[in-house]
């Protein structure tokens, strides 16, 4: 009876053994090939996102952080990807976000990158959509923060207002309490405890594990976006000249906007607007305030975070299509008072690198569709990102200041 | 709060498998451990009811307490009495919190307090109780035993659905060691093709997949919204919804078998299926069986009884459209809910056409490997059209 | 007529096929006997043979060859 239980048991003892082995023991990090990275960069996939290994090879070479959402997949060809790849500019993008991706995703996902991006440059495009009264969405949380991420930041995590403060808002968010360690760690952060020692080394073992599993597993899916890059790189000039850009990007924002006059792509109209959904949608931003939100104290989170490590940042605010605010009734003075109040928030910290197109959504070819930046929008970002990133540039002062993360902030509606 | 949705992720088996291992050397050692057995059983249950769960947790135990107020009402009257209004009016309230769980949603945007992970489960079984006690086939109940049969840890959030009197003689009779190890032989077996089906072919099919062509059917609408996208997404939906369904009830056999108890299998190889009939022999079995048994017999031998209808071809095809109904209705009072199960009556119906034409006409009907293929086709895609309907998506693409 | 042979002749009604020669066939595996045909065969069971069995007690694993439905009326009756 003992050689069957053996023989019944054996092999699932040996299973767990080997799974165990794998997790746990110190594997190499395999390098990736060029390809591999090139599509990587801009496949947009949280697996990217949340990652390590991708992440640290792209920056060990000549990647740039572009920090952003649904923006990054107007794939156009005046794409930054689409540029620096064709122009073989000195920096090429690493693109981090996708829709749904605000400041706390963007806040947890960065961890494994900082210490490698001290010093260093990056670009982020922030969208006043994302300040809404919720803020982050739990589930969109869910699908894009890394529990990798997290443990390394629960690992250095210490006892001033901002750790606190995002311990508070993850706690918030649900997703972490599938691991009752990382929960119990982010209870003691949010109390402005440090982490027990037991905790230290769960947390320690749950990171190894992470780890080995993004270096085994990262690879296996692959990104089909490259191929956009590709097609915009055959549609540009051989050289890289701004005013046979403009012009093209007038006529090819011209050619793909004539199904209707809001100045939308053609394809984003006929598969997500036309007939009763257009109908729908007629006045229904009517009410939306982007002033009042938690998510400017998550914002602060990041710019705490780029300023510990000493980094110059590109920050740029799209706009709106006008023609479409005006169809579904946002009120634009509220919009400007918000964009005020975040603009307000990076001059008094510091943070002066910040292209404000927020008054640009009426000009043409402007924007792709109803809130993403295209033709022209994306070459006006390149005439401030592409001298930022080629060009020497002085080294930034911050002054932080605690009080962006309280309510009275989040809640304040005008500023000046 | 820590908080443990059955057979969710890894750390979940590791647990209860832990958990479970003093039960297991007791019953290889020819003993059940009955008081420890109920206090991990209680310990888990609670832990798939805790944090922002707590409600359905109360509703659980309030919903036990009436289903064994009414059972055991039950079975002390029918010591002595026996007569239908009687009978009718408990089983109408066995189903009562069911019915109310099930109609809230249609009427408005709440999900009624009443509900929990579950509560059909613990409604095909009590009612079945119910029903037996009538027939005289349950004599004496016990009521701890009747507590054990509802509240059985491994299947209590989604099946298979046991029957109390196999149940009953499963937990009496600890099996001899031979036995048991034979038995956990099948659960390491039934515990791993669990894995590769929940775990990969599900997570394939329904967590890669699914969401991909769902989004390429609402974008390429051609004619009615039709689109082959919407084509690939039906086959993908039947394969991640039986991997899904098989791959727990995997998981539940497994640890049952674990526990001791032969708890039935509820899929037996259904894309195999000749015909429907054979189908709804193959598929979600023991929830099938027990319609089966409580409403298709119970029917038809209702009318036979009372010779209602004197067509027998007439009578199956009404217990048929009468059987699917109330399982349409019992997945969600919404419409393709509802359609899937007229779907499902037609199919059957028509299905009994041709069996009997093909009886009468044996000779002439050819009947060989390729016949019984085409057959195997023909069944298996209507089932994918089904779970089309089934899936709601539907519902989404053309009224959303 | 005795139990046996009474049996006999329903699931010839039943079926169309004569068992007596094989009393040990599998009725359901063959598809000779569905749903329907078993709640006829419990009513003629009951009006033929006063054996009364109660659907729940239907048990297919018990009433699934000729040989065994005999034993079950004979048992009962």
């Amino acid at each position: 009876m003992k050689k069957r239980l053996w023989q019944i048991f054996g092999p699932v003892v040996l299973a767990a053994l080997i799974v165990l082995g794998l997790l746990l023991a110190p594997l190499p990090n395999q390098k990736l090939s060029m390809q591999r990275l090139h599509a990587d960069a801009v496949s947009l996939s949280p697996t990217v996102l949340g990652g390590q290994r991708i992440k640290h090879q792209a920056l060990a070479k000549n990647y740039v952080p572009f920090y952003g959402s649904s923006e990054l997949a107007r794939m156009d060809p005046f794409h930054p990807s689409v540029l620096a790849a064709k122009y073989h500019r000195a920096y090429q993008p690493l693109l981090l976000g996708d829709p749904g991706t605000q400041s706390l995703v963007h806040f947890v996902d960065e961890q494994t990158m900082m210490p490698q991006l001290h010093g260093k440059r990056a670009v982020f495009i922030v969208s006043m959509q994302w300040f809404t009264k919720q803020g982050q969405i739990p589930a969109a949380f869910d699908q894009y923060y890394s529990p990798l991420q997290l443990a390394t930041w629960l690992l250095k995590a210490g006892r001033g207002e901002a750790d606190r403060y995002a311990a508070r808002r993850l706690l918030a968010m649900g997703a972490p309490a599938k691991s009752i360690v990382m929960r119990d760690a982010l209870y003691r952060i949010a109390a402005g405890q440090r982490l027990t020692k037991p905790q230290r080394v769960g947390l320690q073992a749950e990171l190894q594990a992470l780890k080995n599993e993004d270096n085994l597993f990262s690879t296996l899916s692959i990104s089909p976006r490259w191929h956009d890059i590709e097609r915009g790189m055959r549609r540009l000039p051989a050289t890289d000249d701004p005013a046979a850009l403009s012009t093209l990007a007038t006529q090819i924002g011209k050619a793909r906007t004539t199904s209707n006059n809001l100045g939308i792509d053609n394809d984003f109209f006929n598969k997500r607007l036309k007939g009763k959904r257009l109908k729908q949608l007629a006045g229904s931003q009517r009410g939306f305030d982007y002033r009042v939100s938690p998510e400017y104290g998550d914002f602060q989170l990041l710019l705490q975070q780029f300023a510990k490590a000493n980094m110059n940042v590109q920050f740029i605010i799209p706009p709106i299509n006008q023609k479409w605010a005006r169809y579904t009734g946002l009120s634009m003075p509220e919009y400007e008072e918000a964009v005020g109040k975040l603009k307000y928030q990076l001059a008094e910290q510091g943070f002066d690198k910040v292209l404000d197109l927020s008054q640009k959504g009426s000009q043409p070819y402007f924007m792709q569709d109803t809130i993403h930046l295209g033709w022209q929008g994306w070459l006006a970002v390149d005439h401030v990102v592409k001298p930022f990133l080629t060009t020497p540039q002085l080294a930034p002062h911050y002054q932080l200041n605690d009080y962006f993360y309280t309510k009275a902030w989040a809640q304040t509606k005008t500023v000046g | 709060m820590i908080n443990l949705q059955p057979y969710a992720d890894p750390k979940y088996f590791v647990l209860l498998l832990v958990a479970l291992l003093p039960l297991m050397i007791g019953l290889y050692y020819g003993h059940r451990l009955r008081i420890y057995e109920t206090i991990v059983s209680a310990a888990f249950i609670t832990l798939m009811f805790t944090g922002a769960k707590w409600q359905q947790g109360v509703a659980l135990i309030a919903y036990v307490v009436y289903q064994l107020l009414l059972v055991a009402g039950y079975a002390r009257y029918r010591q002595t009495k026996n007569t239908t209004p009687v009978f009718v009016s408990v089983v109408a309230l066995s189903i009562l919190p069911l019915v109310i769980v099930k109609v809230t949603p249609a009427l408005g945007p709440n999900q009624s307090l009443l509900g929990f992970l579950g509560i059909s489960y613990l409604t095909f079984k009590a009612v079945q109780v119910l029903m037996e006690l009538r027939d005289g086939t349950i004599k004496q109940l016990s009521l701890g035993m009747f507590l054990r049969f509802m509240l059985f840890m491994p299947v209590i959030s989604s099946g298979p659905i046991d029957r109390y009197r196999r149940f009953a003689q499963d937990y009496e009779q600890v099996p001899t060691q031979s036995d048991y190890v034979a038995m956990l032989e099948r659960a390491v077996w039934y515990l791993f093709l669990g894995f590769f089906y929940k775990f990969i072919l599900g997570y394939v099919f329904g967590t890669l997949w699914l969401p991909r062509l769902a989004q390429a059917a609402m974008v390429h609408r051609g004619w009615l919204d039709l689109s082959p996208a919407l084509g690939l997404y039906m086959y993908d939906y039947a394969m991640y919804l039986f991997f899904d369904f098989a791959g727990y009830s995997l998981f539940a056999v497994a640890l049952s078998l674990v526990m001791g108890i032969n708890t039935p299998m509820n899929f037996n190889r259904p894309f195999q299926a000749h015909n429907i009939k054979d189908f709804w022999n193959r598929w979600h079995m023991t929830l099938s069986f027990w319609f089966r048994d409580f409403i298709f017999m119970r029917v038809t031998f209702f009318i036979m009884k009372h010779k209602l209808i004197k067509n027998r071809i007439r009578i199956s095809q009404v217990a048929y459209l009468i059987n699917f109904l109330v399982m349409g209705f019992w997945h969600g009072v919404t419409w393709y809910y509802i359609v899937y199960g007229l779907f499902h009556a037609g199919a059957i119906i028509i299905n009994d056409y041709w069996l009997r034409f093909k009886k009468k006409h044996r000779k002439q009907l050819p009947h060989n490997r390729w016949t019984e293929a085409l057959a195997i086709f023909i069944t298996f895609n209507v089932v994918c059209f089904s779970f089309l309907i089934f899936s709601g998506f539907l519902d989404t693409l053309w009224f959303k | 007529m005795d139990t046996k042979e009474t049996v006999l002749a329903i699931l010839n009604d039943l079926t169309g096929e004569d068992f007596a020669a094989n009393l040990d066939e599998n009725l359901f595996e063959s598809g000779l006997l569905d749903s329907m045909d078993t709640v006829q065969l419990l009513l003629e069971l009951q009006s033929q043979l006063g054996v009364d069995v109660p659907v729940s007690e239907f048990d297919r694993s018990q009433w699934d060859t000729p040989a065994k439905i005999i034993a079950k009326a004979s048992a009962t009756a």
